[in-house]
């Protein structure tokens, strides 16, 4: 069927078009530092947007939640069989990605007989000169390294609106709190930019108080204000409920 | 198909991850020749006891081989996850992998399954891993006798674990003492307990540490094993606690303070 070179990059072309059909509700996860470090938020229906993958390394995820956990799992027990063979500071996203994962997922995705992944992974990391750096990683394997932070979603065109206001946004200068209030901001806005024109009904909350209302807003942090060998951490209720009620 | 399960030891197991990996723990040496064990280095003196808010542990710094010093720097409090604390006397060698082990099994665990290991839990973890080293430890290579000390976040509870070396663990409600310098501190610790100016379990940490401290230093008095401080060396015993924010090793700062006003008589 695909011994034809046409056949098989008809094939791969249907494939990518099947997978952004599948992530298109896929809602943005941002990436972005701050003073003390780098902040993941989203907004979800179901938890399990933003993980802990080791000391200095946080996950955010959209796409099918077995194939997100599936990759968060490859990626924990690599960077701890990696971390404790050698070291802690042997474990970064570069080498999990380019020597890990990314590789396995093109593969994956250029074997047009197996079922693709259906996910776009975000990586916030945090060096040991304590500089944040951010990833992203797509469906086919392809990654993408930023300094200033990074967004994923299923809408492209969200996805551009709100890349380029983080690339515009000095968050390294914010604290926590502003950092929050502003990748809130750019959450909302970036939904009005990547709403259709058409008018179609969408049935997903398109601002801050609708979101709050039905979803969760899930957000960590990799902190370098703390003393402690793992940077992560979950903001605390009190830390998002100043913004919840603003937004009603 | 294999007929071994992935996850052996169930969900979120590391030493089942690192087995998969191809690592397996030492077992018994077949046909191993009698050792000199004086030849091989040995922890030597730690301690727990319950303060007013949470747990002290401490140790002091020396590994000897025999009759012989072979390292005044060693930690032996080691940090395991946030909310625990592995303090080590035996062979340095299996107990610094035993709690290489432990701190990935823990941090794996809570990353995986997306909440922490139970405190029991943990304190299987450890007796489970003394278990699988009962070969080398009849054998007199590997033998690690450790105190394991956690505080509990939901129960708001700190757990105190003395561990034999064969991995039977006994929970410990005022104090405990491992090493060769044990013996010496354990009749001092019932003392200041039974009869001291406060119970050790309402003393607050600097009059724990203090009392540490002065443990250590008499220890080392009569054990030759035993390093005592040397500041100018800048050398002191490890003093660490665990409370509810987690533990927290005291600075070489305050300690070398606290040293100075420790060994001062009232």
């Amino acid at each position: 069927m695909f011994d034809e070179p046409f056949r098989w990059m008809e094939a791969i072309s249907t494939r990518h078009s099947y997978v952004q059909e599948k992530l298109k509700k896929g809602q943005p996860v941002l990436a972005v530092p701050y003073q003390g470090g780098s902040l993941l938020m989203g907004f979800t229906a179901q938890p399990g947007k933003i993980f802990e993958v080791y000391d200095r390394i946080a996950l955010g995820s959209l796409g099918h939640p077995a194939d997100v956990e599936r990759l968060r799992m490859t990626l924990l027990d690599m960077a701890h069989v990696e971390g404790f063979n050698r070291s802690d500071k042997d474990v970064t996203i570069a080498r999990l990605l380019q020597f890990g994962i990314a590789p396995a997922m093109k593969q994956n995705f250029e074997e047009v007989m197996r079922a693709p992944y259906l996910v776009k992974l975000l990586f916030a990391e945090i060096d040991f000169d304590n500089r944040p750096l951010f990833f992203r990683l797509n469906y086919d394997g392809h990654w993408e390294m930023f300094k200033k932070g990074a967004v994923i979603s299923g809408n492209d065109k969200e996805t551009e609106w709100i890349q380029k206001q983080i690339e515009q946004t000095d968050f390294a200068s914010l604290s926590l709190k502003q950092a929050l209030k502003e990748a809130c901001r750019l959450w909302e806005e970036g939904k009005k930019q990547g709403a259709p024109e058409s008018g179609d009904a969408e049935e997903q909350p398109m601002t801050l108080a609708e979101a709050f209302d039905r979803w969760t807003l899930e957000a960590a942090v990799l902190s370098t204000e703390t003393d402690r060998k793992a940077l992560y951490r979950v903001l605390a209720p009190d830390e998002i409920e100043p913004l919840k009620s603003a937004a009603k | 198909m294999s007929d071994k399960p992935e996850n052996f030891n169930g969900p979120g197991d590391f030493i089942d991850l690192l087995e998969r990996s191809g690592y397996s723990w030492p077992k018994a040496i077949a046909g191993l020749t009698a050792i000199d064990k004086a030849s091989l280095p040995q922890g030597t003196t730690v301690l727990a006891f319950h303060f007013k808010d949470g747990l002290i542990v401490a140790g002091d710094r020396r590994a000897t081989a025999g009759n012989s010093i072979m390292y005044e720097r060693c930690d032996k409090v080691i940090p395991i996850d946030d909310f625990s604390l592995m303090a080590i006397a035996g062979v340095p060698a299996t107990a610094f992998e035993m709690a290489r082990i432990l701190s990935h099994n823990f941090e794996y665990y809570r990353r995986s399954q997306l909440q922490p290991l139970s405190t029991e839990g943990k304190i299987r973890a450890l007796s489970k891993l003394l278990k699988d080293n009962m070969g080398l430890a009849m054998q007199g290579v590997g033998a690690v006798s450790p105190i394991f000390a956690s505080f509990d976040k939901k129960e708001g509870k700190p757990y105190l674990y003395f561990y034999d070396i064969l991995g039977a663990q006994f929970e410990i409600q005022t104090h405990t003492a491992t090493g060769s310098g044990s013996p010496v501190i354990r009749g001092i610790l019932e003392y200041e307990d039974l009869w001291g100016d406060k119970k050790l379990a309402q003393r607050d940490l600097k009059q724990a540490a203090k009392l540490a401290i002065r443990l250590l230093q008499t220890a080392g008095q009569f054990d030759s094993a035993t390093g005592q401080a040397r500041p100018e060396d800048k050398i002191y015993p490890v003093i660490a606690s665990i409370t509810g924010e987690g533990y927290q090793f005291m600075p070489e700062e305050e300690l070398a303070a606290l040293f100075q006003e420790s060994t001062k008589r009232k």
